[in-house]
């Protein structure tokens, strides 16, 4: 998978790269519009991560010359303006997603995973692994270790989405909107009780223990190296 | 241009036009008094002459007193040196006449009899005249009648007249000349105490928003626009405040997280370390730069609330949100930690609002976890749905320590904490979450309350139920 980062800061541009990277993607990284522009034409890139305020030409424009192009590769935005305008604008031109800036990393590869997993027309998988878990989707059961577990929808649902983004670190406020649809950031703890109590059920009794809290970032369901 | 006018000399031109037009007026009215005057004058003198001739006529009973006549008529009507007389003959013939003057025969031989006796007017050369005719009855039938006509030169009259109207318009003139000056110095003083009010409107700047018009020292036409701008300065110094209080509230919120931040760096790089502490620093940072992320995020949503864009938002993209689905929505996002905490959550009634669904569950959902973190164990959130007159309203009723009417007041307020300690201790939370929900429910032209009695803690929203709804709009902005 590849990624084009088109960024103007040198400090944000960097880490993108080196954390795309290491979390397994190819990158490049273009520091103005016009590079940007060039490389995403030429280049074959399955993402482009596009910020908006850029030297040379703007996020806007470059959007704008490669969707007039033909080229179809999905958009990440990302900005520092939160104006309800600017997301508008963004998705009216096309753009997939839109992160304003400071978002978590976290936050940006959940979201980059996601729009380079759209379009991919696999076979939707009706049982969902981890080592000694499962989870049917169509019999909406879940099964660890021989046992069954009980688990309220809401518990269902966080499950499934650790599973499906297994290895993942998915940051609280993308749980919050995933499985609750609340899409701003919460105050309270709610997050971190509700995995609690998932892992109460689901992790606390079994071994190994597959739901990880990543300190600072969010937590992620990955079956544990040596085992 | 008429706009630009200072109003000093808009007064003053009125003035001196008003003026000159009522003394134009005056004027001609006294011109055409003294006309008249001039007029009975003449008339009065022709009649009186008039009856002389009549009675001397009158004496004639044969022709030989005629001769005599001549004298008599001469003596009673000659004499008077504008005074012009002529007497005819019943055929025509000049009987008496002065010299240089010759009445307008057309109405000499049509000269009623008797008592009438009508004024006449002409001019001969330069000359006009005013004057009367009657045919006058005579004893001798040679004579009968004998036409007697008078008339006076209007000269004298007319120079009269040519000089007062001269005198007039001098006067007018320096009149209006007067009135203008007059009126530019009445206006220059009567708009002194707009010039006081520019002087003190000067000294208005944005350390010195304290300074008042004085509404007293005015004149009750100014002192309306006087109230009226002191109102808006104060309102203007309110808003002042609250933005500098913000500033410095922002300064303050974010020192302690950066100073966390800057400490445990230092620390961890004092000196070298295992790959786990470090590790465990990053952890903690990134914990902290979460928390200032949020904490950005909201006063950046309070920012937009303030200018206003979120009401234009919601004006365009409203629509009607079914409150009983949100609170159930919210409900079970909050389930879990409820639970936990053994608080027992409870939705009465349904209602729906206009406005953006999720801004409005943003909104509940903050009134919602701060019931949460107050309720003790064992204790009931509450959430009443009603409506009624075109307004939704929901309540949030939570156990609770009551809260002081001084605190009350001031839980809206950015960063705003009832109890420091305990917020600080566990982290949770940004002080923004109460002044957030208020932005919101004001950009939906709705209301806001709290209350707090006998252990109980209870924050009520208004929102209307369809756009436009003035009932609802909020008189505390």
């Amino acid at each position: 998978m590849k990624i084009l980062i088109v960024e103007d800061e040198l400090k944000t541009g960097d880490y993108l790269k080196q954390g795309l990277s290491e979390a397994g993607f190819v990158t490049e990284l273009a520091s103005n519009g016009v590079d940007g522009l060039h490389q995403a034409l030429t280049g074959d890139f399955d993402l482009l991560v596009l910020d908006v305020m850029l030297p040379g030409l703007n996020g806007w424009q470059v959007m704008e010359r490669l969707r007039q192009s033909g080229k179809n590769l999905p958009v990440l935005f990302l900005t520092a303006r939160d104006q309800v305008e600017d997301r508008v604008k963004g998705l009216e031109l096309g753009a997939d997603d839109y992160l304003v800036k400071p978002f978590a990393f976290s936050e940006l590869l959940a979201r980059v995973r996601t729009l380079l997993r759209r379009g991919k027309n696999g076979l939707e998988p009706s049982i969902l692994q981890a080592a000694n878990l499962e989870l049917d989707l169509l019999r909406r059961r879940v099964v660890r270790a021989g046992n069954r577990i009980e688990l309220t929808a809401k518990e269902f649902a966080l499950l499934e989405l650790l599973l499906r983004r297994q290895g993942e670190v998915l940051p609280r406020s993308m749980i919050a909107s995933q499985v609750w649809d609340m899409n701003f950031d919460s105050d309270t703890n709610v997050i971190e009780v509700a995995i609690r109590r998932l892992r109460a059920k689901v992790d606390d009794p079994y071994e190994p223990k597959l739901i990880r809290t990543a300190r600072g970032m969010g937590y992620v369901l990955e079956v544990p190296e040596g085992t | 241009m008429t706009q630009r006018l200072s109003l000093t000399a808009r007064l003053t031109l009125l003035f001196a036009m008003g003026s000159s037009t009522v003394l134009l007026v005056l004027g001609w009215l006294t011109g055409v008094a003294i006309d008249r005057h001039f007029e009975q004058l003449d008339f009065d003198a022709l009649a009186g002459k008039m009856l002389l001739a009549q009675h001397a006529i009158e004496r004639v009973k044969s022709e030989r007193d005629f001769d005599t006549l001549q004298s008599q008529l001469s003596d009673a009507l000659v004499g008077h040196h504008d005074l012009v007389v002529q007497v005819l003959g019943p055929t025509g013939e000049v009987l008496l006449a002065s010299t240089g003057i010759a009445f307008p025969s057309e109405w000499l031989t049509s000269a009623p009899h008797g008592q009438t006796k009508a004024l006449l007017e002409w001019s001969q050369g330069e000359r006009s005249f005013r004057g009367m005719a009657l045919a006058i009855s005579t004893a001798i039938p040679r004579w009968q009648p004998l036409v007697v006509a008078v008339a006076v030169d209007m000269e004298h009259h007319n120079v009269f007249m040519r000089s007062l109207m001269r005198a007039l318009w001098v006067f007018v003139a320096c009149a209006a000349l007067a009135t203008g000056v007059l009126g530019w110095l009445a206006a220059s003083r009567g708009l002194a105490p707009l010039r006081t009010m520019r002087e003190r409107a000067t000294a208005v700047t944005a350390h010195k928003l304290d300074q008042r018009l004085s509404v007293d020292a005015v004149p009750p036409e100014l002192a309306e626009l006087a109230t009226s701008l002191n109102e808006m300065l104060a309102r203007l110094e309110d808003a002042f405040h609250r933005l500098s209080d913000f500033s410095s509230d922002i300064a303050h919120e974010l020192r302690t997280p950066v100073s966390n931040l800057m400490t445990e760096t230092h620390v961890a790089l004092s000196r070298p370390r295992d790959a786990a502490s470090y590790r465990t620093t990053l952890e903690s940072n990134a914990e902290e730069y979460e928390r200032l992320a949020r904490m950005i995020s909201d006063m950046l949503f309070l920012a937009k609330a303030e200018y206003g864009q979120m009401s234009d938002w919601i004006v365009e993209h409203g629509e009607s949100v079914h409150l009983a689905q949100e609170v159930r929505d919210l409900f079970e996002f909050y389930e879990a930690l409820a639970e936990e905490k053994g608080v027992h959550l409870e939705l009465r009634g349904a209602c729906s609002a206009w406005g953006d669904r999720l801004m409005l569950r943003r909104a509940v959902s903050n009134l919602l976890s701060n019931a949460l973190r107050y309720t003790p164990r064992a204790g009931t959130v509450l959430v009443c749905l009603s409506e009624g007159d075109g307004v939704s309203s929901l309540t949030v009723e939570n156990p609770g320590q009551t809260i002081p009417e001084h605190q009350l007041l001031r839980l809206f307020e950015r960063f705003y904490r009832a109890d420091p300690s305990r917020q600080q201790a566990t982290g949770e939370g940004t002080g923004l979450g109460l002044a957030i929900t208020q932005a919101i429910v004001r950009a939906h032209q709705g209301q806001i309350f709290a209350s707090s009695d006998a252990g109980k803690t209870c924050f009520s929203i208004q929102l209307p139920q369809t756009p436009d709804q003035p009932e609802c709009t909020d008189l505390l902005v």
